[in-house]
Parts: structure tokens; C-alpha cells; sequence
């Protein structure tokens, strides 16, 4: 049998996922976060009379909290399948892939499993977070 | 209002990861510094912080606003005490998160055992 047609046996059989439906779950499940995270920055606005920065510091602890304790105890990695980017996108999903990278390697010691994997999938982020915030600011400090 | 439009502009922003994520080859890794990159470039041309006064907290809870955050506190570091400031203040305001997020991970990953 060619490669082609193998191939083709193949496309057939695959299970095809339902695009629209996934972008329609992530829509609901994102904004979702935001409407509670809404109702959260609200309730600490009014209640407890915080700066909204200070609020929004404490709406991202919260959705890291979460993740981090559903990821330890092996819920959220069903709840992600399911979500998809309705919890990849949020701050949740950022915890989650620190959560999970360390916990993938701990069988390996404090410093060869956790130390050193702990940055595994989340070290991208800072780093071109960090990279390009200081060239942006320097270039924009030096133009204004 | 402001709970509207918090719901429609991160249901968007994630919507649309979704769509890139089914249709190109990139994984959630890239599709997450990609955001973070587009979030401080927004940041950048002053849009995030009108985003963020329409929307709420729908602005603040997407990856988006660690690319913000970044580069407003390296920005306001700057204006105040040029480039001493701009190092000492870029990870100021993401602290918090960040640093919650290290040590719960931490505790977390010695407390459990991965599933096989």
C-alpha cells in the first residue's frame, strides 16, 4: 500500500474534532472567568475599599490558588480537556503548566526534578515578557 | 455593564486563541507567549489601559495583562529614575502573582505524586 493511501485511511479514521464547538466552549468558559473575576474586583472595591490595582493583584493570587491546589489534587488537567482555551488563555492556565511541570519531575529530587523543570513550560512567557517589556519601555522613555 | 463587556472581551480573547490553536500547528506554549507579546505592544501604544478601564477585570484576567503589567511597571521605573528604575520596578506589579505562583507550585509538586 503507498504512503498516500495509508495516509488517506488514516484522515478518514481519525476522529475529527469540532472546531466551532471548541471556540464556542472556550468563548463561554473565558468569559465566564472574566464575569466572576468582575464580580470578585467588585466585591473587594466596595466591601473592603482596596486600589483597583491592589484588586486586581488579588484576582490573579485567587485563579493561581485554584489551579495550582485542582492541578495537585489531578482535577484540572480533566477540566483543561474539556475547557480547553477557556483555562489555557486566563492566568489559571499559567499555573497549571508550572504546577504540573514541577509535579511531572519530582520523583527526580529537589533540584534535578523540581529545581531544574520547574520553568519547563512557563520560562517562554517570562522570558519574552521580561525581553520585550525593557526594550519597549527604553524605547518608549526615550522618545517621550 | 462593565460584567457585559468583561464576558465578551475575554470570551473573545480565548475564542480566538482556540481558533488559532485548532487551525495552525502552534502549541499552548507558543500561543501563550505570543499573547504576552501582543499584551505589552498594546501596552505599548497606550490601548491596555482603556481596554482594561471598558472591560474590567475581562482585560485583566487573560495572559495579556502580564505583558501589560510588565512593561507599565518598567515604563513608570523609568520615568521616575531612568534606567536604575526601569530594572528595579519591571517585575514589581507581576510579583505578586508570580511569586504565589512559584511557591504554590513548589509545595504543591512535593506534596503529590504524578499520575502514570
Amino acid at each position: 500500500m503507498k504512503l498516500k493511501e495509508y495516509q488517506k485511511i488514516v484522515n478518514k479514521n481519525i476522529k475529527q474534532e469540532n472546531k466551532i464547538f471548541n471556540a464556542l466552549i472556550s468563548f463561554l468558559i473565558g468569559g465566564l472567568i472574566g464575569l466572576l473575576g468582575q464580580v470578585f474586583v467588585t466585591i473587594l472595591e466596595n466591601k473592603f475599599y482596596m486600589p483597583l490595582s491592589e484588586c486586581y493583584m488579588y484576582l490573579m493570587i485567587l485563579l493561581v490558588t485554584i489551579s495550582s491546589v485542582l492541578t495537585g489534587l489531578g482535577i484540572f488537567d480533566e477540566i483543561v480537556s474539556f475547557c480547553k482555551c477557556g483555562l489555557i488563555i486566563p492566568t489559571t492556565g499559567f499555573a497549571h503548566s508550572m504546577t504540573s511541570a514541577a509535579m511531572d519531575n519530582n520523583e527526580e529530587g529537589l533540584i534535578k526534578g523540581i529545581g531544574s523543570n520547574i520553568f519547563k513550560l512557563t520560562g517562554s512567557i517570562i522570558l519574552y515578557g521580561i525581553t520585550i517589556a525593557f526594550f519597549l519601555a527604553l524605547l518608549k522613555g526615550v522618545i517621550m | 455593564m462593565i460584567y457585559i463587556n468583561a464576558f465578551l472581551t475575554c470570551g473573545i480573547i480565548c475564542g480566538i486563541g482556540q481558533i488559532i490553536l485548532d487551525n495552525t500547528k502552534l502549541t499552548p506554549g507558543h500561543l501563550n507567549s505570543i499573547l504576552v507579546v501582543i499584551g505589552a505592544l498594546l501596552s505599548f501604544f497606550g490601548i491596555y489601559d482603556v481596554l482594561l478601564k471598558i472591560a474590567g477585570a475581562g482585560a485583566s484576567v487573560p495572559i495579556t495583562n502580564f505583558g501589560h503589567i510588565l512593561f507599565k511597571g518598567a515604563y513608570e521605573g523609568f520615568k521616575q529614575d531612568g534606567i536604575t528604575g526601569l530594572l528595579n520596578n519591571i517585575l514589581s506589579s507581576t510579583s505578586g502573582g508570580l511569586s504565589t505562583a512559584i511557591i504554590l507550585a513548589f509545595i504543591v509538586a512535593i506534596f503529590s505524586k504524578p499520575k502514570n
